[in-house]
């Protein structure tokens, strides 16, 4: 400061300099001079004047300020102020309550300082080096001017991070900082170095962010702790966003246990503070984020599987029912709970057995409907209870089927309020709002299934006393008849449109009633204006759907008379004009995005996200249906029938070839057999070869012996003649046997080669067979 | 899962020459004959059992142009082992190992475990490297060295786990700091002390790991 009146105020004498002056003669000094202390000073006032002559001092410094941070990296004081020299005048949003004006005028000045410091990406090496010094001094300046370049040119230091060695990795490091405005500042840092970086927040998370910020949020208390957490969260949820890598790792790192604790928040509403709000709504978006219906199927059924698992889901239930939430928290809650059941039979079953704290107890589905039905309550929280519901019902034909149940006269309990009585009373209500979310409600409990759509067809609604009851069916097309709000129409319509498509029984039960099909030709043949447009697109469709899964049960109204019907009421080219009203309209394409209902406004509710898909799927076959003239439908049913016959023929073929299957199976087990035997029996003749070669050689001997005796016979001949006379007896019995063991020998030979012949034979059958088998095989492909 | 130790692992090496298969071999036991390029780095996981204890292997399948070589090196530090995955059907990509090996000296912390990988054992016809070759090269620079094939798993598993091996060995004889994270090297949440929130069925786990 000493300095400063020096030079400000020293020359009372002489004219005021300008501040350009002032500036460059401190540039000057801080070039020139030799002194540390001078250089020093000299920076010092600089600093203190950067905000006032922002542009100035940016202008005619910034080159000598980067020369101070390569050349005095020994002094920790100089490189401090310069540091914040360069943040003062490249950082934007230190001045508040600007006009818009000079705001912008900041802003330009601000990314064309940043420019020109970048404009070497030496000079974001050297910065990052700086970052290195443990100094306060050096450190907090260098990552809040790290941090401004990053706002104000964000991919290009980015890029220049990216490459330079360790660079991520050292500013990783700043989260592990001792001193807390340095971590927390790291903290503002790494969330502007990761946005919108995929390869960024890799590395970030490969240093092992998601363990060291989960620290810091419990460390700092969860979701009670202050804004520290909340940057935390911000900083996880770009790191996990739209980046499957680092969701994959994530979820490896058993970090989806660790998420479980943020929502015990208990009961005791002892506070609501503005902070923890916000706090918890970044909580539940990253698990949002986790389960997203855009993430591959894969990925999320294993995330929602590890979160029912660790107790996550249970407890976002709990908070569903607690009292004292905040609307906004509830809801968001809400949209997770139905993001982390989405398509999850465990989950969706676990949801379903969720109760109320309520006397008597009652089902978590039947209280959220309620809110859903209840015009008092807020429009997104109806939404996010149409969403869940809608999630409860994805891929879970067991729910459907128990929602049905509850309208189906043998199954329904009078004593207690069930989901169809709500949603009934919510399809018939005044609220178009009502009208249109239980509609779009009941059509999901329809969604691909076929049982329940024909259950549904069995409820009956007693109207008014003395009055028959009438179909559900009916009374959904007596309402749509009355004229009602284009909203509630459109709801209706998409629910019939769901219910008869795929269902020929449901088609005949609606051209049943004589009235319908009328109306809907007057429908879609009046020249009505914009606001019709959708209704009469979706008239069209139900007509279309009528025709496709026509059984032609009802004379009147085969799909041969309809069709006609459609060309003289209507004409074909006018209809497939009015069906394509409803792929043409606004809200259809970002009803078609996502899954999530989500509206600007009530009156923009009109397209429900499955519904799009279903209108995707016939809009195409209706329109070739309706053009084809009835030869052409002819021919195709008669090559239909070819095919059908084509298709008997393989069956046939298939049964044969299966049967051949089977023979040569057992033909196979009979070779093997044959050959195990036919070993044994080579055995038992070898051992018989032997044991006749044994006798033979017995035999000789013997002969041997009688031939020596008779050349000794000089002494004792009667001894002789005896021994010779037993020799002879010996003899012919060995040769007897010997007879006997030839035969057996040939016999044995001749079964042999009959069994040999056996074996040939069905081998030769077996290799016939195999080509037959072939060619089936071939026929088939 | 509950794991005794978790490893940090990086797979390096010439873009072909396998390296994202090998992972994937390791990962889902599968081959995939075309196969992305591997943009950037891609994630991995599994978990393993050596001398009676669970280890997890987190493991970082890179990019091998040299574009992304400086994305490469960022990984470097943090881990614990490296495979540096040649194609034995490629001699250039044998010939590339020099500065592989010298890039990962140089950014890595001196106690990475790394493993040499000739792939593709499988095409022993297009054979340009000689496995001799191979652990010549290992022998001089001290790696521990395998041939392997991402096609019919030879040598996958064996690859993988004998690195951990050597890291666990490497731990055991107290050259790791195992405190430091930064090696790519963590212990387990072993003790049921430290962490109140795990579930009772992994600390049964736990206590059946803990007994060896
Ligand atoms: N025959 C054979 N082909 C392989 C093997 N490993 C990878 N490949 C093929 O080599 C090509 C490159 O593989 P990839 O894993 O994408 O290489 P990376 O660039 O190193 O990740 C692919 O076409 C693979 O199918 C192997 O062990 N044997
Ligand atoms: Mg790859």
């Amino acid at each position: 400061m000493n300095f400063f009146r020096g030079v400000m105020g020293g020359q009372a004498t002489g004219p005021q300099p300008t501040g350009a002056e002032t500036i460059q003669k401190l540039c000057d000094r801080v070039a020139s001079s030799t002194l540390l202390e001078d250089r020093r000073d000299a920076v010092r006032a600089l600093k203190s004047l950067s905000k006032k002559y922002r542009m100035e001092v940016g202008t005619q410094a910034m080159d000598h300020l980067i020369h101070i941070l390569q050349t005095d990296r020994s002094d920790s004081e100089i490189l401090g102020y310069a540091l914040d020299t360069l943040y003062y005048i490249i950082c934007n949003d230190e001045e508040e309550e600007q006009d818009e004006n000079s705001q912008k005028q900041a802003d330009d000045l601000g990314i064309k300082f940043t420019e020109q410091f970048i404009q070497d990406p030496e000079h974001v090496t050297l910065l990052l080096s700086l970052l290195e010094e443990f100094d306060f001094h050096v450190r907090w300046p260098g990552v809040k001017l790290l941090t401004a370049l990053l706002k104000n040119q964000g991919v290009q230091v980015q890029g220049v991070i990216l490459v330079s060695p360790m660079g991520v990795s050292r500013l990783m490091d700043l989260l592990a900082d001792s001193r807390e405005v340095i971590r927390n500042d790291g903290l503002l840092l790494l969330q502007q170095l990761t946005k919108g970086n995929a390869s960024i927040q890799k590395i970030v998370a490969f240093e092992n962010a998601f363990e060291r910020l989960l620290d810091i949020i419990s460390e700092e208390g969860s979701s009670d702790g202050g804004i520290v957490v909340e940057d935390c969260l911000l900083l996880l949820l770009n790191l996990l966003k739209n980046n499957s890598s680092n969701q994959n790792f994530f979820k490896e790192g058993s970090y989806i246990q660790r998420m479980k604790p943020w929502f015990e928040v208990g009961d005791d509403n002892s506070g609501w503070s503005a902070q923890k709000v916000t706090n918890l709504h970044l909580m539940l978006q990253l698990v949002r984020v986790m389960v997203s219906p855009v993430n591959s199927p894969g990925a999320t059924s294993s995330c929602q599987k590890s979160m029912y698992q660790c107790g996550l889901l249970q407890q976002l239930c709990t908070i569903l029912m607690a009292t004292g939430v905040p609307a906004d928290i509830l809801t968001e809650t809400i949209n997770t709970v139905s993001e982390v059941i989405r398509g999850s039979q465990i989950n969706q079953d676990y949801f379903a057995s969720v109760n109320a704290p309520s006397n008597p107890p009652r089902p978590a589905i039947v209280v959220l409907l309620m809110s859903m039905v209840n015009e008092r309550q807020p429009f997104v929280l109806r939404c996010a209870v149409l969403y869940c519901f809608q999630c409860f019902l994805y891929k879970n034909q067991k729910g459907q089927g128990e929602i049905v149940a509850t309208l189906l006269p043998s199954t329904i309990d009078a004593n207690s309020i069930s989901a169809g009585q709500l949603l009934c009373g919510g399809l018939f209500s005044v609220d178009s709002l009502s009208n249109w979310c239980a509609a779009v409600a009941l059509a999901h409990a329809l969604q691909d299934n076929l049982t329940q759509k024909e259950q549904l067809l069995r409820v009956q609604l007693a109207t008014s006393l003395g009055k028959p009851p009438v179909s559900l069916l009916q009374q959904c097309t007596n309402i749509l008849s009355q004229g009602s709000k284009v909203q509630t129409r459109v709801g209706l319509l998409m629910l019939l449109c769901t219910w008869i498509s795929n269902c020929p029984i449901a088609v005949t039960h609606f051209l049943h009633n004589q009235e319908n099909v009328p109306f809907l030709t007057a429908q879609i043949s009046e020249n009505l204006g914009e606001d019709e447009r959708l209704v009469q697109g979706l008239c069209a469709l139900l007509l279309g759907i009528c025709i496709c899964y026509n059984d032609n049960s009802l004379e009147n109204y085969t799909r041969e008379k309809l069709k006609q019907l459609i060309e003289k009421r209507i004409g074909k080219e006018n209809f497939v004009e009015k069906l394509c009203f409803i792929n043409k309209h606004e809200l259809y394409s970002r009803a078609a995005q996502k899954p999530q209902p989500v509206f600007p406004s009530p009156e923009q509710m009109l397209f429900d996200h499955e519904f799009t898909k279903l209108v995707k799927d016939l809009e195409g076959v209706i329109t070739k249906t309706v053009h084809k003239s009835s030869e052409e439908e002819k021919k195709e049913e008669e090559v239909k029938k070819t095919l059908e016959q084509h298709d008997n023929i393989v069956t046939q073929y298939k049964e044969l070839i299966r049967e051949q299957d089977s023979q040569l199976q057992e033909l196979k087990e009979q070779v093997a057999t044959l050959s195990s035997q036919n070993e044994q029996m080579q055995t038992t003749v070898t051992q018989q070869l032997a044991q006749i070669q044994q006798h033979k050689d017995q035999y000789n001997i013997l002969k041997l012996k009688i031939g020596k005796d008779n050349q000794s016979q000089s002494g004792s001949q009667g001894d002789g003649s005896q021994v010779n006379g037993l020799q002879t007896e010996e003899l012919t019995q060995l040769k007897e046997e010997l007879e006997e063991l030839r035969q057996q020998h040939a016999l044995l030979q001749t079964q042999l080669a009959d069994k040999d012949a056996i074996v040939n034979t069905l081998v030769r059958n077996l290799c016939q067979k195999k080509p037959v088998t072939q060619i089936m095989f071939n026929c088939l492909l | 899962m509950a794991y005794a130790y978790l490893f940090k692992y990086i797979i390096i090496g010439d873009t072909g020459v396998g390296k994202s298969c090998l992972l994937l071999q390791f990962t889902d036991k599968r081959f995939q004959p075309v196969h992305d390029l591997t943009i950037g780095v891609e994630f991995g996981a599994r978990m393993i059992t050596i001398d009676g204890k669970q280890i997890k292997l987190q493991i970082w399948d890179t990019a091998g142009q040299e574009s992304f070589r400086s994305i490469t090196r960022s990984y470097y530090r943090g881990a614990a082992g490296a495979l540096l995955v040649y194609d034995i059907t490629r001699r250039d990509t044998f010939n590339h190992l020099t500065t592989w090996l010298e890039d990962a000296r140089q950014h890595s912390n001196s106690n990475m475990v790394i493993m040499l990988i000739g792939n593709k054992s499988d095409l022993e016809s297009r054979r340009e490297v000689k496995k001799e070759e191979g652990e010549a090269f290992a022998r001089e620079h001290g790696l521990i060295f395998m041939e392997t094939s991402a096609k019919t798993a030879s040598n996958v598993e064996e690859a993988f786990i004998n690195t951990a091996k050597e890291i666990y060995e490497k731990i055991q004889e107290g050259v790791f700091d195992i405190n430091n994270e930064a090696n790519g090297i963590k212990i387990g949440p072993q003790h049921p002390t430290t962490n109140s929130t795990l579930s009772s069925s992994q600390g049964g786990q736990q206590a059946g790991g803990g007994c060896c």
